[in-house]
């Protein structure tokens, strides 16, 4: 296989004097969808911030289609193609939404074409257009997902991280996103979900790493994990 | 006819109020930098104004052509050292409380503590007044109001329509998410710096327009633009301008109707009692669990 | 120690009325005099500031306000009124410990308020009280008041000797307060207010009745000295005492003697007069501000902790400096006179302890990380650990039998919401706590356990329903009133008291506990306590040279201290490695062993499978399930919370 689109290597990263993770490797391939699971505290969200320059890292290499980006700083990350779905959304709750969504287009090569890029975004999400003059902050939950999906996609990412997106969604709304997840992958954009509802990451993913206290405990194919007593074991802790 | 001129007049300078609170305002809200140096880039704006107009023989309007670059770039070398000094919101009170300090003395020094005022065959607004059947308004208040309502304006359609301005919405709000979005926040913190020392010199031309100067001044202003700041919601520039016209009609009221004494006293209430009505809705980026 | 600062004090005071009381047979110029009372009221004004803004960390900007109304209440009484000089003293002492009060009900009730808000606030009030003198003519007729020399006993001798005693007499009263403060109750409660007020508050501290205190006393001891300060002045205008260079002056001299300390502002008030005294005998007055800005600005970027702590780490140095560069510079005899070679040596000292101070930080730091790593190991060896079981309150032994029988129910909550916005953080959560317990409180992120514990302490409060602690609504009440009844809790993030030792951190909880103790009673208490989590071995060390599991197991120690019924511990195990969850699981099950009901929050199931005796599964701010941990864990429901909803059950 061609060299990985996102690859980690030897990650440790520390919160002052708490290690939230050790040694962890990862690798991404571009059109790939790449979940990872497991329980609260296990520095899923940890992981995804590092590699989107929002923590530092602590030791270890993460590289972008083949750039070192570990030593930059945080606002040069996106520059190479890496755009994020927060944990909680983190939606500009002040800002209207399609001041969120363009500000999504902030780097450089994304901004020229943002208009295009709308276009696109209002595709997969028709109800974003319909809430464009809206403060975000008064959106419902599913909404504020769709706008912080939106305003990644607007940066034109490579690779988009999501952290969690099922978090405090009714079902329904869980369907749509993970729908919507899908179609972009369909697109060529490649995929992490970070979730702690393993089966619905499970389903959409092509492979899949189980973090358990901050190191990689497992790692395969979706299906693979999707049988396996480990992640039972891991995420219910019996 | 009293209150409706006292209404008007207090609106007007109202405001130059919100001229000197705008900047600080933002300063606070994007940046979490309270900073009181920016009253002391106001009176040396106002002190250039006077100084330039009065050796050059220039119009007092077009002295901008100076103070503004001059007070851009002494904005932003302020904002990057801040950003060097990496302070914590409420230190940044004490060092800028020096650098005020620092600046009051040495205009003190350069036009010494005695009252400098504009020659009136230099500065022909100050005794201009426009009638309005039996209102009068002078212009020097209208040029505040005007100057105000520009700037507000542009600063408004700034920070809604272009990148740069939607980036620094989204510093006040998130900033580490805006920084996985490209935004640099060190280069943005120094322009908007600049910026808001330009501000600091349309103010203090504005000031200088009507006004006998003297270094202390620059303490008079502390208590009514803080209650513009806080009452006009930190970081809201509309809310600022809005604040401003607010305390300068509430001023201007309670002075002709009561007494002029009585004018601290309401405005000190007003601080409180909106401190107590709205604590959250004063502070940036509610945040819930 | 306490003594021998307090005989310093005293002999300091003695000697200093010995040099006012001789001044005509020492041969003393009065400008010495003068210059010792500028000190004196100096001294006593950035002591007054220090007392709440330093201990208490609420910086006021408005010392000018207690000036300016001491000073006017004697001028205008004495110069306008005749009313005798040393009636109107006390009365500048009661008009300004009301204003005091007023500011401080005002300002420290409003929900809002931080530091930086405060500092606006206290800024504005001398600003209004000036407008107010000044347009109200009546007041001073407009022009200033000129202060009367006062009936002179003989014994006082001529008026500069009455004005240097006077002030001098203020300067120690307010000097020996602070002492008093510091070494008090009520200095430790400031400290913690100071270091973690929330924390503070929920360990048992009035922090409202403090911070009330710290105002009032702020206010008489600044208004008194404004009241002397008028005689010493002898023209009292309103730009000459509710100007900005007043609290300037106190703010600069704060920072730049040491805030913590009750020496820091003497130290600061001593070197900034002399300095300006200097300054302006050479002309250079138009200099003044400028350096004592620029030294404000400096000293707060570089170095914020300020002189005292950098002269006391270095007394020699300091000393020798001073003496080595005053002294020869009077032996050179070249330059100038007595006090220009004082100001250059004490520059040099001061310089010299900022600079040696800092380097002194640096060269510090390895060593600190030295003891952490030292410390390391301990956690792994529990053998040390398992003596005596501090148990000093019988409180604890009767709060019920631990493990498998259940007691009474100690905590009730009754069908408790709390929303924040539209957010509904927990809708109508109905639990049990019974005695003896160790219930485990579990679910995803965002289902609300956190906001549980902080309704549990009265961090927050909720939108509807009832809690009961022990039979008592302990709904709306304060957290201190909670933490009495008998709640405590711990923080996912510690918060320990910073400027505090290990020892003294745990003291806390016991000095203001349900059954108060003295500091130095509740030392040893406190050290039995950290023997309990194993930490006594750093009872003399510093919250910051503590690790992330030391730091959590001081929070542990600090909360069991307080004797509570039941302990309330958030997430004490995130982020440590497997053999620190070990750790720290001996210890919660020893606690819990020692009679204190527990409530853990705990993302690690697998721990808290063997440790709990029940588990509570909260979703999406409802109790999803409540029992048996195996059963629990084995409840398709929550299988589904914790796996997702496509789980095969």
């Amino acid at each position: 296989m061609s060299e990985p689109l996102l690859q980690v290597r030897d990650l440790d990263v520390r919160y002052g004097d708490a290690q939230a993770l050790w040694d962890v490797a990862i690798e991404v391939h571009e059109g790939e969808t790449v979940c990872v699971v497991g329980p609260n505290g296990a520095g899923k969200s940890t992981l995804v911030n590092a590699v989107a320059g929002i923590h530092p890292a602590h030791r270890g290499r993460i590289s972008v289609g083949g750039v070192d980006v570990t030593r930059l700083r945080g606002h040069r990350v996106c520059g190479h193609g890496v755009a994020i779905v927060p944990e909680g959304r983190r939606i500009f709750p002040r800002m209207t939404v399609l001041d969120n969504l363009v500000l999504g287009a902030y780097r450089k090569s994304a901004r020229r074409p943002h208009r295009e890029t709308l276009a696109g975004v209002y595709e997969i999400f028709p109800r974003l257009a319909e809430r464009a003059g809206q403060l975000a902050g008064s959106l419902s939950g599913g909404e504020q997902q769709m706008v912080a999906i939106g305003r990644a996609l607007m940066a034109q990412p490579r690779l988009l991280l999501l952290d969690e997106p099922s978090l405090g969604l009714a079902p329904v709304r869980v369907d749509e996103v993970y729908d919507a997840i899908g179609r972009i992958n369909e697109r060529g954009v490649s995929v992490v979900v970070v979730e702690q509802d393993v089966q619905r990451a499970l389903a959409i993913a092509g492979r899949a790493y189980l973090l358990g206290e901050g190191r990689v405990v497992m790692s395969g194919p979706a299906a693979e994990l999707r049988d396996s007593a480990e992640v039972r074991r891991s995420v219910l802790g019996l | 006819m009293n209150v409706i001129q006292a209404t008007l007049t207090g609106a007007l300078i109202g405001g130059l109020y919100a001229l000197m609170a705008a900047g600080l305002s933002v300063t606070w809200g994007v940046l979490r930098i309270i900073n009181l140096a920016h009253f002391g880039l106001i009176l040396i704006g106002a002190y250039l104004t006077f100084q330039v107009a009065t050796s050059w023989h220039l119009d007092p309007v077009l002295t901008l052509v100076v103070t503004v670059p001059a007070m851009f770039v002494a904005g932003a070398a302020i904002q990057w050292l801040f950003d060097r000094l990496r302070l914590t919101e409420f230190n940044s009170l004490l060092v800028s409380f020096g650098l005020l300090i620092i600046t009051i003395q040495v205009t003190s020094n350069i036009w010494s503590a005695d009252f400098r005022r504009m020659s009136a065959d230099v500065n022909p607004y100050a005794t201009q007044s426009v009638a309005l059947g039996r209102l009068v308004f002078p212009v020097t208040t209208l040029v505040a109001f005007g100057l105000a309502a520009l700037v507000v304006l542009g600063a408004h359609l700034v920070l809604r329509r272009t990148f740069a301005g939607r980036a620094m919405r989204a510093i006040a709000q998130d900033r580490a998410v805006a920084g996985a979005f490209g935004v640099d926040h060190r280069r943005l913190s120094v322009l908007l710096g600049g910026v808001v020392g330009a501000t600091a010199a349309l103010a203090g031309m504005v000031f200088a327009l009507s006004n006998a100067l003297t270094p202390d001044t620059a303490y008079e202003w502390f208590g009514t633009v803080f209650a513009v700041v806080i009452l006009g919601g930190i970081g809201e520039v509309v809310g600022t301008f809005a604040a401003g016209i607010l305390v300068g009609v509430l001023s201007g009221v309670v002075s002709a109707v009561w007494s002029p004494a009585a004018a601290p006293f309401v405005l000190f209430s007003a601080i409180i009692l909106a401190l107590l009505l709205r604590p959250q809705g004063l502070f940036a980026a509610g945040g819930v669990r | 120690m306490i003594r021998r600062g307090g005989i310093g004090l005293l002999v300091a005071f003695l000697v200093l009325v010995a040099v006012g009381a001789f001044s005509d047979p020492l041969g003393l110029p009065s400008f010495y005099l003068i210059l010792l009372g500028s000190i004196c009221f100096w001294i006593a004004q950035a002591t007054s500031w220090n007392i709440l803004s330093g201990y208490s960390g609420y910086f006021s900007f408005g010392q000018a306000a207690y000036v300016g109304v001491g000073a006017y209440t004697t001028a205008v009484l004495s110069g306008r009124h005749g009313v005798n000089f040393f009636l109107t003293v006390p009365l500048a002492a009661v008009l300004c410990g009301l204003l005091a009060l007023g500011v401080g009900a005002v300002a420290f009730r409003l929900g809002s308020l931080r530091g930086e808000i405060f500092a606006l606030l206290t800024l504005a009030v001398p600003f209004i009280l000036a407008a107010f003198a000044r347009i109200n003519q009546s007041i001073d007729g407009g022009q200033g008041t000129t202060v009367p020399v006062p009936e002179v006993p003989d014994a006082f001798g001529s008026l500069p000797e009455l004005q240097y005693l006077l002030a001098l007499l203020i300067a120690a009263i307010a000097v020996a307060a602070a002492y008093a403060i510091q070494h008090s109750r009520t200095g430790s409660a400031l400290a913690a207010i100071r270091d973690a007020e929330d924390v503070a508050e929920v360990l048992g501290v009035a922090t409202f009745r403090y911070k009330m205190l710290a105002m009032l006393i702020s206010g008489v001891l600044g208004g008194v000295a404004g009241s002397v300060y008028a005689l010493q002045i002898g023209f009292v205008t309103v730009e000459s005492v509710f100007g900005l260079t007043i609290p300037l002056f106190v703010i600069v001299m704060g920072v730049l003697g040491g805030r913590t300390h009750w020496l820091g502002p003497v130290i600061g008030a001593v070197l900034i007069v002399t300095l300006q005294d200097r300054l302006s005998s050479y002309g250079l007055d138009a200099w003044n501000s400028i350096i004592l800005g620029g030294v404000l600005a400096l000293l707060v970027a570089v170095s914020p902790d300020g002189l005292y702590a950098r002269l006391r780490a270095r007394p020699l140095v300091s000393l020798g400096s001073l003496v080595v560069v005053g002294g020869g510079l009077a032996v050179l005899n070249v330059w100038g006179e007595f006090l220009d070679w004082l100001v250059v040596g004490m520059l040099v000292a001061a310089l010299l302890a900022i600079v040696l101070g800092s380097r002194w930080a640096t060269a510090r730091l390895p060593l600190g990380r030295r003891a952490r790593t030292t410390a390391e190991p301990v956690p792994a060896e529990p053998a040390i650990a398992e003596p005596a079981i501090a148990d000093p309150e019988p409180a604890e032994a009767e709060a019920g039998t631990p493990g498998d029988e259940p007691g009474a129910v100690l905590v009730e909550c009754r069908q408790v919401a709390r929303y924040f916005g539209g957010v509904h953080a927990l809708e109508d959560v109905t639990l049990d706590i019974r005695a003896g317990e160790l219930v485990g409180l579990v679910g995803p992120n965002g289902s609300g356990k956190t906001t549980l514990i902080n309704l549990l302490s009265g961090a927050f409060r909720p939108t509807r329903g009832v809690i009961r602690l022990d039979g008592q609504d302990i709904t709306r009440m304060a957290p201190h009133k909670i933490a009495h009844v008998g709640m405590a809790r711990t923080y996912q993030i510690p918060r320990p008291f910073d400027s505090m030792t290990v020892r003294d951190n745990v003291a806390m909880a016991i000095m203001f506990g349900r059954e108060p103790l003295p500091l130095h009673r509740a030392r040893p208490i406190a050290e039995r306590h950290l023997a309990t989590v194993a930490l006594d071995h750093l009872a003399d060390a510093h919250p910051a040279d503590l690790n992330l599991h030391q730091r959590q197991l001081l929070e542990m120690a600090r909360a069991i201290a307080s004797s509570p019924k039941v302990l309330l511990l958030d997430e004490a195990l995130a982020g440590l490695n497997p053999a620190e969850v070990d750790n720290a699981v001996r210890v919660v099950r020893r606690i819990h062993e020692s009679g204190i009901t527990i409530v853990i929050v705990e993302h690690l199931l697998r721990v808290l499978n063997q440790l709990a005796t029940r588990l509570v599964v909260l979703d999406r701010g409802t109790c999803l399930a409540d029992g048996e941990p195996q059963t629990v864990l084995n409840d398709p429901a929550v299988i589904r919370a914790y796996l997702g909803r496509q789980a095969h059950v």
